[in-house]
């Protein structure tokens, strides 16, 4: 006995209700009964059909009354990340196909004039549904830093572990569920051997399937941990320099007798991370959250501005000392994070 | 801008690694010097402004900073407010004798009297 074969739900979403019903025709027939099709002559009609039909595949006009088809792309990008979507205008242009495609459209097509047309759309949009993205991590990472896929992995509250390792060390970091559990560096285990493995000038990582560590070293946030290591490299750099030394890449003395004194160490106070446009992804004791979203907004242009003028390459980030705190403030294309962090030991400088 | 302010900035920051520094003084006037055809000091001035709305936006959020760093690829650019409103700002290339001075320079600053 043969398994039943999965039937696929697709929606279309036109304002055109004749082009909907030629859809219907033309893709039942080529469908065979594994299609199945629902047709929305409006985004809220289709908002609707999404909240009641669990649907594999949305397939979109861009040109529509009300809210058009890259407002609608948005919509569902932030309510349904998993579901694919797929463009059809009449109107394609390069500027609608890029916007679709950032508003996370799988395809962009142009509507077809002939049974040729449709038919061509019909293997591209079954092509799509029955694509599975593969489990795991895949591809090459240029120009992205530990700390980023630290960040990335964290974020995503995944788990995995991320093998480091270079010619004279080394090392693993376990992630479970986006909370940084342990580390090891040769000898070293727990945040002395985070901050060392963070503190490597080169080397080459991989991501791993999380398996569970045999003990468990690390409990601080990810963001703290992040920025101890920041503060540890930096400060290793300047104490190296003081001395006349070639900067080792370490973690600097201090940090372990630092950290057997728990009540002197700092901890994260307000944390926001949002896209690149704005939206929180993440918001912890923010007072207000919109004045430091503007803030993280004024810092990436100011710093955009300061990169015409100047050859400083990439902006990486703002650090503000401030009257016991510190604040880290990032502002890439894809991401804003403003971090900041009690300093209880600082002195004052002025 | 005082003769001072002017004696103590040019001949002591003149370190390797330095690639512009100014003074903006709490009547908006600067001083400020180039030490890399890359940096040109009209640029430089107009990045010292900016600095300075950046130091009074960060108060207006309540984050009065003693220190701004702007880290780039290329260059590290330190900003140290006085209580008075006078500003000390440099920019260096990253791990050098100039980003390392940054504190002696800072110490310096706070003790200038900006009247002399």
């Amino acid at each position: 006995m043969n398994a039943p074969t999965k039937q696929y739900q697709i929606l279309f979403v036109d304002d055109d209700p004749d082009f909907l019903a030629m859809i219907q025709d033309f893709f039942d027939t080529l469908g065979e009964k594994i299609w199945q099709i629902h047709c929305a002559t409006s985004a809220d009609q289709a908002l609707e059909l999404l909240k009641a039909r669990n649907l594999d595949l949305v397939v979109t006009d861009v040109n529509m009354p009300m809210l058009d088809g890259i407002q609608f792309l948005h919509i569902l990008n932030r309510s349904y990340p998993d579901l694919k979507k797929a463009v059809i205008t009449a109107n394609a242009t390069e500027e609608k196909r890029s916007a679709c495609l950032a508003e996370g459209a799988e395809l962009f097509i142009e509507k077809p004039r002939s049974p040729e047309g449709l038919k061509s759309i019909f293997i591209m949009l079954e092509e799509l549904i029955t694509w599975t993205p593969q489990e795991g991590f895949q591809g090459l990472l240029r120009r992205v830093g530990l700390q980023d896929v630290i960040q990335m992995e964290c974020l995503g509250r995944t788990s995995s572990i991320l093998e480091i390792h270079n010619l004279q060390l080394r090392g693993r970091i376990y992630i479970e569920d986006g909370r940084i559990i342990h580390a090891q560096a040769g000898d070293l285990a727990g945040e002395a051997a985070f901050y060392k493995l963070l503190a490597l000038a080169s080397g080459e990582f991989q991501l791993q399937p999380f398996e569970p560590p045999s003990k468990r070293t690390i409990e601080g946030q990810w963001e703290f941990l992040l920025m101890e290591a920041a503060r540890v490299h930096d400060e290793t750099t300047a104490a190296a320099a003081a001395a006349g030394v070639v900067p080792p890449r370490g973690p600097a003395p201090t940090v372990e007798s630092s950290m057997a004194v728990p009540d002197l160490r700092p901890r994260v106070e307000e944390t926001l991370i949002c896209s690149g446009n704005g939206d929180p992804l993440y918001v912890w004791q923010c007072p207000d959250r919109y004045a430091r979203t503007a803030l993280l907004q004024d810092v990436a242009q100011r710093a955009a501005f300061f990169c015409q003028l100047m050859p400083l390459g990439n902006f990486d980030r703002l650090e503000i000392q401030i009257a016991g705190s510190r604040v880290v403030a990032q502002a890439g294309a894809d991401r804003m994070v403003f971090v900041r962090v009690s300093s209880p030991t600082e002195k004052s400088t002025t | 801008m005082s003769s001072a302010s002017q004696e103590w900035l040019a001949p002591g920051t003149t370190v390797p690694g330095l690639l512009a520094c100014g003074l903006r003084l709490p009547d908006a006037t600067c001083l400020s010097y180039s030490f890399d055809e890359m940096y040109p000091r009209e640029h430089w001035e107009q990045i010292l402004q900016q600095l300075a709305e950046a130091v009074a936006l960060l108060a207006g959020q309540g984050l009065a900073p003693r220190r701004l760093t702007w880290t780039f690829e290329q260059g590290q650019i330190f900003l140290i407010p006085r209580a008075d409103g006078a500003l000390l700002a440099m920019v260096t290339q990253p791990n050098t004798e100039a980003a390392e001075n940054v504190e002696q320079l800072a110490e310096e600053f706070f003790s200038l009297n900006p009247g002399n």
